[in-house]
């Protein structure tokens, strides 16, 4: 059946395992063994070989990363139960109610191997990528959230840190200001375990009216495949293969990362609300990893559909590109719109109206079975759900027993000059030179962003707050969650730190939280310790969040983050979304006024595991503070509480560096210092004032309100100070512990930014 | 019956702050539409049928060639006449950020040889970067009908986000004349208001030039985003100030308010 010219036939029947593995590596499936003898077993049933259009299906189909073939069973276990009926809808993004109509789309994403080959590139498309995922669910992206994670040290046969870190930055900077969407939230962390295995996290957050959202499968036949947007070319061929493996050299085939054009993304955006909104759409997808193949035949096997595809009907930026390469190829700003008969003209106008390439090129058959075409050749022909679904994997794993060393650092001589280190630590200070680069005020709707306070002196902020809609008071607020450091001494603990941090920030902006999408970073899977440190890993985001009932939405897991003998550590980046009634309430952290009280809600801990102050102090190991979602639970929503009810000026979460540094950023933003007495605290100084507990928060509440606050807050807050003047003084009873004027402190955090 | 006023938002590929504008106008007592301009070349809409122009922000065919130069040249080409006769009949006419770029290309302003020869350039930021930050701006209204709802001398505060802002003169008799006449109606200006560096002033501008009105004082371009404050809630600082309205409108509220009193 197929065409020499264009097509060939693969001879796999009766062939032994290292000739199937040659076969495997000479067309780059990335196919062990064992799947390679499960598709000679499939066709030897069907009586004949194999053509090279059906090899490359099922290798892009069957890839770690399109098929979760190594986390499925474990996802499935730990994840996907948890508070079930919060969840609206998932697909290619899930789905949270914000109100009686709207909904919240959001989804965060690794773009880790392109990124790594090709920063530019690579983080570009990354921002493309999540954003198509979002309108996939027919909602309009209102904002795109970016965590990255860059290395400090240069490997031989790799770019340097720099060049990665510049090439990055710019390409999320061109891409998200390009197509008008404000990037808002996210992070940046360096570390050495980050070289050379750059990450590169991106979400993106999308509002959709409830009944404009859309499925992704067509479960009728004679439905109108349509594909929109970008031509297809040679670029981003075979993407999903090359992330599912670790990294030899450095030298990594460049045109496996996809080229991004903005330009087209921005109408293409348009154009699809549009034909979505007037109701002409049935399903909707997105063509990312796998390409058409991976699109075409997963919408089908969602609804149990077959379906005949004319790959010559493709609109094409290269002539000559064989037919294989059409159907697997990742080029970017490509979406699939399945429609009735009777709709696709007027569809194919919209299109035409935003200058959009737009082809019908098959449809919907019932049967189950998939065939498709290349001039009246037949090229392909199976049944969806074989080409779909691999086998699953229940890796070895095995759990590494790590004894605890607590230590007992020596006792500081200058706290003020600890305090100063810390905030001008590469992690903790201002990241205004990339973050300024991002648009993040485009669209109008942003009412927190990434940075508040007085002009020209803004300090952080915890959580970014967006109007959901441009007639209501309702606002989405969003964050993001992780600590590396912290689950790589201990990745259970770290799964529900990281719950905690996002948590944590959404109430400090006055959000309840909705939900949570989680991008799952590892190394090699085939290792047992990292599939043990994965279980671990999503061990502990399912304590923390099914006992906080918020669910994982949607997600993704990003395996092989391994060069030669260095990998990541196995963490997760939680993307969170959450809900704020009323967005004229919504508070930041920056200080208001002076003669106002401060109060910590929660204690501070003699867990310093993984703490910015250890770190340091070059302290590894140690015990990482523990996160109880309990607490977690009657402090956070009695915290909420307070701030609906109006009662405090600014709060801020304690996280990298504890209360000093926490309280140092309350001041950058107004110039208002503050006096502590610490002494209600207990332990030694740089414990109380340093180690970073979870579930809790520094809190300056409006003055004459503090009777009504404890009310609330119950036991769980603790007075320590006072608002007022040019410095932050922390005194100990009688003793003196540190000073520091605000003057100092914000030209430590602004180090390295002019 | 209040006379309704049409406003039309001009797009093209990459243009991305209609949405913004079109929300502005909608708070501003007018009927904004957003129409891509091939609508215009195409003749499928006619630009007299409206009575405000506005020009959004974003990256108009890229910004791959110069900021604005590909859309300029594009309405060059197919409606100059209209849009001159738009201009000439006294009709506000408003660019912010890429549409301030178009409207240079364009040689709408600052027109100081009234021959709408391109006398200007918003070149790459001083910094060499993206910049994204809130800026104070120092209100010096002219004949300015845009700026009919401010004082002399006011400050205000306005987000500004882009690359290429920097005002540059074509030579020193356009920017002696800009000066003479007052042309440059928003300076930046630092907090305290006075006339500042960097970051003050973001973007390197010559003399803080943030925004410019012709002579006539009907079309005004700016590097600020007055089209993104519609409501007072999306201000950097609104959490520690709590004011009574929402500054980007008096821009638009102003050109409404001209065209149903003159109109």
């Amino acid at each position: 059946m197929a065409d020499k010219d264009h097509s060939v036939v693969v001879e796999i029947s009766g062939k032994g395992p290292e000739e199937l593995l040659r076969i495997s590596r000479e067309m780059q499936l990335g196919l062990s063994v064992e799947e390679m003898r499960r598709a000679a077993s499939f066709f030897e049933m069907e009586h004949r070989d194999p053509t090279d259009v059906e090899m490359q299906a099922i290798a892009q189909a069957w890839s770690e990363h399109c098929s979760y073939k190594s986390s499925k069973l474990h996802l499935k276990k730990y994840i996907f139960g948890i508070a079930r009926s919060k969840a609206l809808a998932e697909g290619d993004a899930g789905l949270v109610s914000l109100d009686d109509d709207l909904a919240v789309a959001f989804k965060i994403e690794s773009h880790n191997h392109p990124s790594a080959i090709e920063p530019y590139g690579g983080a570009a498309t990354g921002v493309g990528g999540i954003l198509r995922d979002i309108l996939s669910m027919g909602a309009q992206p209102v904002a795109v959230t970016d965590s990255l994670y860059f290395g400090t040290k240069k490997i031989k046969g790799f770019p340097s840190p720099k060049f990665i870190e510049n090439g990055v930055i710019s390409g999320i900077r061109d891409y998200g200001n390009r197509v008008g969407i404000p990037t808002v939230s996210g992070g940046i962390c360096y570390s050495e375990f980050f070289s050379p295995n750059v990450l590169v996290n991106v979400g993106c957050v999308g509002i959709v009216k409830k009944n404009e959202i859309r499925s992704s499968a067509v479960s009728e036949p004679g439905i109108k495949l349509i594909i929109a947007g970008g031509k297809t070319g040679r670029d981003g061929i075979h993407g999903v293969n090359m992330a599912s493996a670790v990294m030899e050299s450095g030298n990594e085939n460049i045109t496996t990362v996809q080229l991004g054009s903005p330009i087209v993304k921005e109408p293409l955006i348009h154009a699809v609300l549009e034909a979505n909104r007037k109701g002409l759409v049935y399903a909707l997808k997105d063509l990312g990893g796998g390409g058409l193949s991976s699109v075409v035949g997963e919408m089908l096997n969602a609804g149990g559909m077959g379906g005949k595809v004319y790959l010559d009907r493709v609109p094409l930026k290269e002539v000559n590109m064989l037919p294989w390469e059409i159907w697997v190829s990742e080029s970017q700003e490509r979406m699939l719109l399945a429609v009735r008969n009777s709709e696709v003209n007027k569809v194919l106008e919209i299109m035409e109206e935003w200058d959009i390439p737009a082809a019908v090129i098959g449809e919907s058959e019932p049967g189950g079975r998939l065939r498709i075409y290349f001039g009246n050749r037949k090229v392909l022909d199976l049944p969806t759900e074989f080409m779909t679904t691999p086998e699953l994997y229940d890796r070895r794993s095995s759990i590494k027993e790590k004894k605890v060393v607590q230590w007992l650092p020596k006792y500081p001589a200058d706290f003020g000059k600890v305090l100063l280190s810390l905030l001008s630590d590469p992690n903790v200070r201002t990241k205004e030179f990339a973050v300024r680069q991002y648009d993040h005020t485009v669209r109008g709707s942003t009412v927190i962003g990434p940075f508040s306070g007085i002009v020209g002196r803004e300090g952080p902020t915890d959580s970014s707050v967006l109007k959901a809609d441009w007639d209501k008071e309702v606002g989405v607020a969003i964050t993001s969650g992780s600590n590396p450091f912290y689950s790589a001494i201990d990745p259970y603990l770290g799964g529900r730190a990281a719950v905690d941090e996002t948590v944590r920030n959404l109430i400090s902006v006055g959000a309840e939280p909705l939900g949570f999408s989680d991008c799952l970073n590892a190394g090699n899977p085939e290792k047992p310790e990292i599939m043990g440190e994965f279980i671990e890993m999503l061990r502990g985001l399912h304590d923390s969040a099914s006992i906080l009932d918020i669910p994982f939405v949607s997600g993704n897991v990003s395996f092989y983050n391994e060069a030669g003998k260095r990998r990541i550590p196995t963490f997760p980046t939680i993307l969170g979304v959450g809900r704020v009634k009323d967005i004229r309430n919504s508070v930041t952290p920056d200080f208001k006024e002076p003669g106002s009280s401060i109060y910590l809600i929660g204690v501070p801990t003699t867990d310093l595991g993984g703490s910015l102050y250890f770190r340091r102090l070059k302290l590894p190991g140690g015990r990482i503070p523990y996160s109880d979602p309990r607490i977690l639970k009657r402090r956070g929503w009695n915290l909420l509480k307070s701030i609906d009810s109006g009662l405090v000026n600014s709060v801020h979460d304690i996280s990298d560096g504890g209360i000093a540094v926490a309280l140092s950023e309350m001041t950058l933003g107004s110039n208002v210092g503050a006096s502590l007495d610490i002494s209600s605290l207990g332990l030694r100084t740089d414990f109380a004032l340093f180690s970073e507990p979870q579930s809790c928060w520094l809190v300056d509440v409006k003055p004459g309100l503090d009777g009504k606050f404890s009310d609330v807050m119950g036991e769980d807050s603790i007075f320590l100070g006072k608002t007022g003047g040019s410095e932050i003084i922390i005194t100990r009873g009688e003793e003196n512990v540190l000073k520091a004027s605000n003057a100092s402190i914000i030209r430590r955090w602004k180090r390295g930014y002019t | 019956m209040k006379r309704d006023v049409r406003v039309a938002i001009l797009t093209m590929e990459g243009t991305n702050n209609e949405e913004e504008a079109y929300q502005s106008f909608r708070h501003s007592d007018s009927s904004p539409e957003i129409v891509h301009l091939k609508k215009f070349e195409n003749r499928t809409r006619r630009l007299d049928s409206y009575d405000v122009l506005f020009f959004p922000g974003g990256f108009s065919a890229g910004d791959y060639v110069r900021a604005g130069a590909v859309m300029a040249a594009r309405i060059r080409a197919k409606i100059k006449r209209d849009l001159e006769n738009f201009v000439e009949d006294g009709r506000p006419v408003m660019g912010s950020c890429n549409g301030f770029q178009v409207l240079v290309e364009l040689g709408l302003i600052p027109d100081t040889g009234k021959s709408y020869a391109v006398e200007a350039a918003l070149a790459p930021n001083a910094s060499n970067r993206f910049e994204a930050r809130t800026v104070y701006l120092n209100v010096r209204r002219g004949n300015c009908l845009f700026l009919d709802g401010f004082s002399d001398g006011e400050i205000i505060k306005l987000p500004i986000a882009h690359s290429e802002g920097r005002f540059v003169p074509r030579d020193s008799d356009v920017l002696r004349r800009i000066v003479k006449e007052g042309l440059n109606v928003l300076t930046y200006v630092s907090g305290s208001g006075k006339e500042e560096g960097y970051p003050w002033n973001p973007n390197g501008s010559e003399h803080n030039i943030a925004g410019i009105c012709n002579r006539r004082g009907n079309v005004l371009g700016v590097m600020p985003h007055p089209e993104r404050i519609f409501s007072r809630f999306t201000e950097t600082d609104w959490t520690r100030e709590r004011r009574g309205y929402d500054i980007g409108n008096r821009f638009f509220e102003s050109a409404v308010r001209f065209i149903r009193e003159k109109y």
